[in-house]
């Protein structure tokens, strides 16, 4: 067991005070700085985003919010979404980001997916856009519904907005619970996590410390507010340290990967966290004549997290970026899950993330032993030691724990752990084992570090998002030709991309090519409209797929079958 | 309407055999067409022509026609 130390958060602290605090004592200071393509960066102060925030809260209450209900916020990128997202906390309610539908996903997908987090987070009120209204409405009307109505803050007129805030009053009384985080997925699968006032700001001081965070920092991010890594590292953890977070668009950064080069240079960003594929992205996708005023001295780290960390992708993107002033002690590394707030361990500042070679033949047969040869190595990033307030054990199949160097499960006990997934008991009882969550991650301990080597559960994680297999299987289940129940959706690594790719094996009763074809692209399109793309269909025969002990297709053994028997690509598939 | 050249540059990076592209196709109508895929096909369109975008450019993008449109321009093609 490795474990860090301890400092406690006072009881009656809450996010809100802690805002209001920064904004008493600095009202001119910066706190969040918008950007968007092609406009000139908006940038809140604290005095400015603190009393728009009343405002919202103010707006909220007269429309019927009251503290301890479940707000769930689906806005896209828009200068007014924080002071929205923080006047709910300033009520008193709890927030909860939910993922705007991308035009790909149908909303059939999407109402069912929100159908699903009301029942598992008892969500009270939408708070979204004009837009949205026809997709979300039916929600509010349906009998059993939880949610109660759709608000749009965005449109809110300066008299909802104006001068109401001061009959909120100072002496507000807020709720254990801080916020709410959802994990992705789309048919009524995602748990909800339902974290406390004391459990987030424990976390961020205790998270803040372990990367150094001081005044001189400042945090520039894409990643979205529904993922715990946009939420918790970048969001929270500027706000409630005081630092100011410069926020861009996921789209726009997918689509001009430049712009975030662009805005650490102007805005001499310090701290960003990033997915393992953004590393690659950037590498590979960035023209050199768009560089030119690019300067990336300024940076104290590049966090990579919420996929698995790979050498190859710190090498290259270095290598890159290294004429720009980038330097390799800035290529740092996290393990972080939404269920312990955020981080588990983190790479120290100043140093780049520890990388060992490992023999590959020996770390699939539990043990992670040192090895030379690079023919028979496979290259591990560690993720660092557990931060302050937070202890990990590697644990066997059957609970023992393991020694260092020992492949087993990680399991996680921390001062800000959530207290289980809200109105999921089951669920909930799964991953508790005696006040330890077991994160169904495999890993290693070397050192006093944590190597993170792969999954036990069958999530699928493409480019820093989850997907649920199941939601894949169940589309896929009915569309025309296949077996209906014998598919499995699996993960499998992309080198190229630094991801994971999506495969789909299905049995399939089909004669000759054309046929084949029809009900590939069959398949590719279904999965569309939950918006996650295929990488590979393999079409088998009845029969294929192995079963396992339960009699349901196994996702393991069909994965590893497929990668031994159906690479190199065969003619049709996708 | 959507030169042959271009609609090949799109279809090969997609790794589709057949799609009907037409000027008012969208990305999210055309299977494996994401914003991952998407950068990719813009870097494949920019080598196959030999000219580069801009970043607002791209985000402005909205559908295969105005693609078109922006390729020809860019290759000093006159735009109808």
């Amino acid at each position: 067991m490795i474990s860090g130390d301890h400092f406690p958060v006072g009881l009656e602290e809450t996010v809100w005070w802690q805002w209001l605090s920064h904004a008493r004592l600095t009202p001119e200071r910066e706190a969040i700085i918008h950007w968007e393509a092609g406009e000139p960066p908006f940038r809140w102060r604290w005095g400015d985003l603190i009393s728009t925030a009343e405002k919202f809260a103010h707006g909220l209450y007269i429309n019927g919010v009251r503290p301890g209900e479940v707000c769930a916020l689906i806005i896209r990128h828009h200068r007014n979404f924080y002071p929205v997202y923080m006047g709910v906390c300033g009520l008193g309610a709890l927030p909860a980001v939910l993922a705007y539908p991308n035009t790909r996903l149908h909303p059939e997908k999407f109402r069912a997916g929100l159908e699903g987090m009301s029942r598992s987070s008892g969500l009270d009120w939408v708070l979204t856009e004009r837009e949205l209204e026809p997709v979300v409405r039916p929600l509010v009307t349906q009998s059993g519904s939880t949610i109660r109505g759709l608000q749009f803050p965005l449109e809110w007129s300066a008299e909802i907005l104006a001068s109401g805030a001061s009959q909120l009053g100072t002496d507000r009384r807020f709720p254990t619970t801080c916020l709410l985080q959802h994990s992705s997925g789309t048919t009524g699968l995602q748990k909800a996590v339902a974290l406390s006032h004391q459990a987030v700001l424990e976390h961020i001081r205790r998270y803040g410390k372990s990367i150094g965070i001081n005044q001189e920092d400042k945090i520039v991010s894409w990643l979205p507010f529904y993922h715990d890594m946009g939420l918790i590292a970048a969001f929270y953890l500027a706000l409630t340290h005081g630092v100011p977070l410069v926020q861009l668009d996921a789209f726009e950064w997918v689509a001009a990967p430049v712009m975030l080069l662009e805005t650490i240079s102007f805005e001499r960003g310090t701290l960003c966290w990033l997915p393992n594929f953004a590393y690659h992205h950037m590498a590979d996708r960035i023209h050199q004549e768009d560089l030119e005023k690019v300067r990336l001295d300024s940076m104290r780290m590049f966090i990579n997290c919420s996929e698995m960390v790979r050498a190859e992708s710190h090498d290259r993107f270095l290598q890159r970026f290294q004429f720009l002033g980038l330097k390799r002690e800035a290529l740092a590394a996290c393990y972080a899950m939404a269920e312990t707030t955020f981080a588990v361990t983190q790479t120290p500042p100043e140093t780049a993330a520890q990388v060992i070679s490992v023999n590959r033949e020996e770390l699939a047969r539990g043990r992670a032993q040192l090895e030379t040869t690079p023919e028979k190595a496979r290259l591990c990033v560690s993720s660092g030691a557990p931060i302050s307030g937070c202890e990990i054990r590697v644990v066997a199949e059957s609970a023992e724990d393991l020694t260092e160097h020992c492949v087993g499960e990680i399991a996680v006990r921390s001062v800000s752990l959530f207290e289980g997934y809200r109105n999921n008991p089951e669920k909930t009882a799964e991953v508790f084992r005696h006040g330890w969550f077991l994160t169904g991650d495999y890993g290693f301990v070397h050192g006093g570090e944590c190597f993170v080597v792969g999954r036990k559960k069958d999530l699928i994680i493409v480019a820093g998002k989850n997907l649920y297999p199941e939601d894949i299987e169940d589309i896929v289940s009915r569309v025309d030709g296949v077996l209906a129940g014998r598919v499995v959706a699996v993960g499998v690594d992309d080198p190229a991309t630094g991801t994971e790719q999506v495969w789909v094996i299905a049995e399939a009763d089909l004669n000759g090519d054309h046929q084949k074809a029809k009900t590939q692209r069959a398949i590719v399109e279904a999965v569309m409209q939950i918006d996650v793309t295929v990488g590979r269909v393999f079409l088998m025969p009845p029969r294929w797929l192995i079963k396992s002990s339960a009699g349901k297709p196994s996702r393991k053994l069909n994965r590893d079958r497929a990668l031994t028997e159906l690479l190199p690509v065969r003619k049709n598939d996708v | 309407m959507i030169s042959d050249r271009l609609r090949q540059v799109i279809l090969k990076e997609l790794q589709l055999d057949d799609f009907p592209l037409a000027e008012e196709t969208t990305a999210n109508q055309v299977p494996g067409w994401d914003s991952l895929s998407h950068v990719r096909i813009i870097c494949a369109v920019e080598k196959e022509f030999n000219i580069r975008f801009k970043s607002l450019e791209v985000l402005r993008l909205s559908n295969v026609g105005q693609l078109q449109d922006l390729v020809d321009k860019k290759i000093g093609k006159s735009v109808a």
